[in-house]
């Protein structure tokens, strides 16, 4: 019990408790720093970037939410069925989960620039005359950054969904089938509910880390979050104002205590809706 | 009710002592930790800057020469990898591990010596302004701190670099690549034209060092604001988007960072970079066929000024072997023989005649040694230490958004600017 709680208090209690506190000052990676009162809180609130990179995490949480839901649902139902060679398609689903997001994102962002593979598919067919600025917009730049995640998160969430479909009794599926309910009927009065919980679970896993994502829109943005950091996601901000000798750690705690806020949110409402459904 | 306050008080206390906010100064100090005087020997750590496994038996000769002249002495070498090393710095610092020699350019040096963690050589090196070329010595002055923190040990600047194939096959004489900016966009219109969008030759956005070159002040005279949202700075923001506007630089410029140009010149896809005077050998190893048909000319303006340097941590218990170790690596032989095996420039004045730095092998490599070695003599550091990672990252998203016309060019620079005086102030 004990190194449990010592892990817990140096890993978590107190990294969470310096941050609120860092949030109060104006502290630097060298040299410490002063109290400032609420200074952090009030720039946070005159933040544009800061409001950018808010919509931003909410547009991608509300985009991958349902996609992230549903999709890799459906996929574990047809992946579950026991034919000949279904573990290739379950292993080619699988794939993108265990390639490193950094190298997934920089082939994505290869395949996406104005010289890349879809720009140069497309031009040659003559669909556009044109390349698509898929990387230097903003939004084209949040949806790809989407399109990225929901690829690479569909056969994770498989696997999870897998799991839960190897619960629900099998003879709940072939009453409803005397009973003349069709493969929709069945999805929707036995699959669903079966699975219920772990939806819930799945929605919350999403909806956390596509608030906090960071990794693709970095990358596909080389970095610099899109002309006028517009494309910048929340963690994006913390880590700009966080890194160097000059680290503005008061702020980027500040910004810390505000995702986590957002996060938290969020992911309270839909145990409510899920308690109110049950 | 006294005894109930002191629980929580005692736990703030504690709270913010354990936060970084009782200015904690591991490494700090108004003297040094040892005497500069004494005889040279006994243990000291070098640390330098990715130098394995290419110049490992450069950098071991320097060190068992330097042990030979010193019998006792014990040099440690210590090299860091090229990624991540300002955070190895940082964590070195914060934690009181600084070597006793370290490899430091002037912006990595400069928090460090506003924490009192670096030596100022010139107190305890007399000679040091007879043997150190000005510019690389002033590159270790720090506004509002007296002294100099660093040994300069070599130099570079900036160079342009053309693709001379692109150049001739799109109707550009690459014997007379541009010298201006104004004659760089005539000639990128050209080549844009004859290669039917194809092949640019512009590839960069502006950075603080070009609003430097055309005269505009980055920082007040006495560093406490910014200051470059100035008309002429606009002007210069204006150009590049009319360049922008008219198709002359692909997209990427809207992305990139800092190498970027480099990158998209190595691939073939544009036609002019800037780079060291290196900068062919560095290509020579990504794009083989590329590098015999380059051809190097000088930078359009003043140059940039790249500085690195050995300073000397403060805390040193061996400071008359760190002095003598951090002299011995920047000597002027040492710093010559450096040189020879890699184009960068020897920053103390008895190397400046070194025929070598100022006649061509025949190469194209070696005249992009010369026009190097030559723009040294006015090349500046443009861009001010105070400029941090944060700002530099503002500074370039502001400047995309101007190109693309999201925001005018002035507005960009009064964002930028409210935005680095107000991280500059915290």
């Amino acid at each position: 019990m004990a190194p449990a709680a010592l892990w817990l208090l140096v890993f978590n209690v107190w990294p969470s408790i310096n941050t609120i506190v860092l949030a109060f000052t104006n502290s630097r990676p060298l040299g410490g720093g002063r109290f400032t009162g609420l200074d952090n809180f009030a720039r946070v609130l005159s933040d544009a970037q800061l409001a950018d990179a808010l919509l931003n995490s909410i547009v991608f949480m509300l985009v991958c939410l349902p996609l992230l839901t549903i999709l890799p649902l459906l996929l574990a139902i047809l992946v579950e069925k026991k034919i000949p060679g279904i573990a290739f398609f379950r292993t080619a689903f699988y794939t993108p989960v265990v390639a490193s997001a950094v190298v997934v994102a920089l082939i994505w962002s290869w395949a996406l620039n104005d010289r890349g593979l879809v720009n140069g598919f497309a031009q040659w067919l003559g669909v556009i005359a044109e390349p698509i600025p898929f990387l230097t917009e903003r939004w084209l730049l949040v949806f790809s950054a989407i399109s990225l995640t929901v690829w690479k998160g569909l056969g994770y969430y498989m696997i999870i969904y897998l799991s839960a479909l190897g619960n629900v009794r099998r003879e709940l599926h072939e009453a409803a089938a005397v009973d003349g309910a069709g493969p929709v009927r069945r999805f929707r009065s036995v699959t669903i509910p079966g699975v219920r919980n772990t939806m819930l679970l799945v929605s919350v896993m999403v909806a956390v880390s596509a608030l906090r994502v960071f990794s693709e829109l970095f990358i596909l943005s080389n970095g610099t979050g899109g002309p006028g950091g517009r494309a910048q996601s929340v963690v994006m901000l913390i880590q700009m104002y966080s890194r160097g000798f000059y680290g503005h750690f008061g702020y980027a705690s500040a910004l810390s205590i505000v995702l986590f806020v957002i996060t938290v949110g969020p992911m309270l409402l839909l145990l409510r809706l899920n308690r109110k459904a049950a | 009710m006294r005894r109930r306050w002191t629980g929580p008080v005692l736990a703030t206390v504690m709270i913010a002592s354990g936060c970084g906010l009782g200015g904690a100064d591991p490494e700090g100090g108004a003297a040094p930790a040892a005497a500069a005087t004494g005889e040279v020997k006994g243990k000291v750590t070098l640390q330098t800057w990715a130098l394995k496994p290419k110049f490992t038996r450069y950098m071991e000769g320097v060190i068992g020469a330097f042990e030979k002249k010193y019998p006792g002495t014990d040099v440690e070498w210590l090299d860091q990898p090229a990624d991540a090393y300002s955070d190895k710095v940082l964590s070195q610092a914060a934690g009181g591990t600084l070597p006793d020699v370290v490899n430091l350019p002037p912006d990595f040096a400069r928090p460090l010596v506003k924490q009192d963690m670096l030596l100022d050589v010139a107190q305890v090196d007399a000679k040091l302004a007879d043997e150190y070329v000005a510019g690389g010595l002033d590159a270790y002055r720090f506004r509002g701190h007296q002294g100099t923190y660093g040994y300069p040990w070599y130099l570079n600047t900036d160079v342009n670099y053309w693709n001379s194939e692109l150049m001739t096959k799109y109707g550009l004489d690459p014997e007379k690549p541009p010298a201006s900016f104004d004659e760089l966009v005539e000639q990128a219109r050209i080549m844009k034209e004859k290669s039917g969008g194809k092949v640019l030759l512009m590839s960069r956005r502006p950075e603080l060092g070009d609003l430097k070159e055309a005269g505009v002040e980055i920082l007040s005279e006495d560093g406490t604001k910014f200051v470059f949202n100035t008309p002429e700075a606009a002007a210069v923001i204006d150009k590049y988007r009319a360049a922008f506007k008219e198709g002359l630089m692909p997209r990427d410029v809207l992305t990139d960072t800092y190498a970027g140009n480099a990158k998209l010149f190595n691939e073939g896809a544009v036609a002019w970079t800037t780079g060291g005077g290196n900068h062919i050998t560095s290509v020579a190893n990504e794009n083989p066929s590329l590098a015999p048909k380059i051809v190097a000319s000088p930078d359009f303006g003043v140059p940039p000024l790249y500085v690195q340097g050995l300073s000397v941590s403060k805390r040193t218990r061996n400071l008359p072997a760190a002095i003598a170790l951090a002299r011995w690596v920047t000597s002027p032989e040492n710093q010559s023989a450096f040189a020879h095996l890699v184009s960068v420039f020897p920053s103390t004045k008895a190397s400046a005649n070194d025929p070598f730095f100022s006649r061509s092998d025949g190469t194209n490599a070696g005249d992009a040694k010369v026009i190097a070695f030559t723009s040294l003599a006015k090349a500046e550091v443009l861009q001010p230490f105070e400029v941090t990672d944060a700002m530099s990252k503002f500074i370039r998203q502001q400047v995309s958004a101007a190109l693309t016309g999201e925001i005018s060019a002035k507005e960009a620079l009064d964002t930028a600017v409210a935005e680095c005086n107000k991280l500059l102030n915290q």
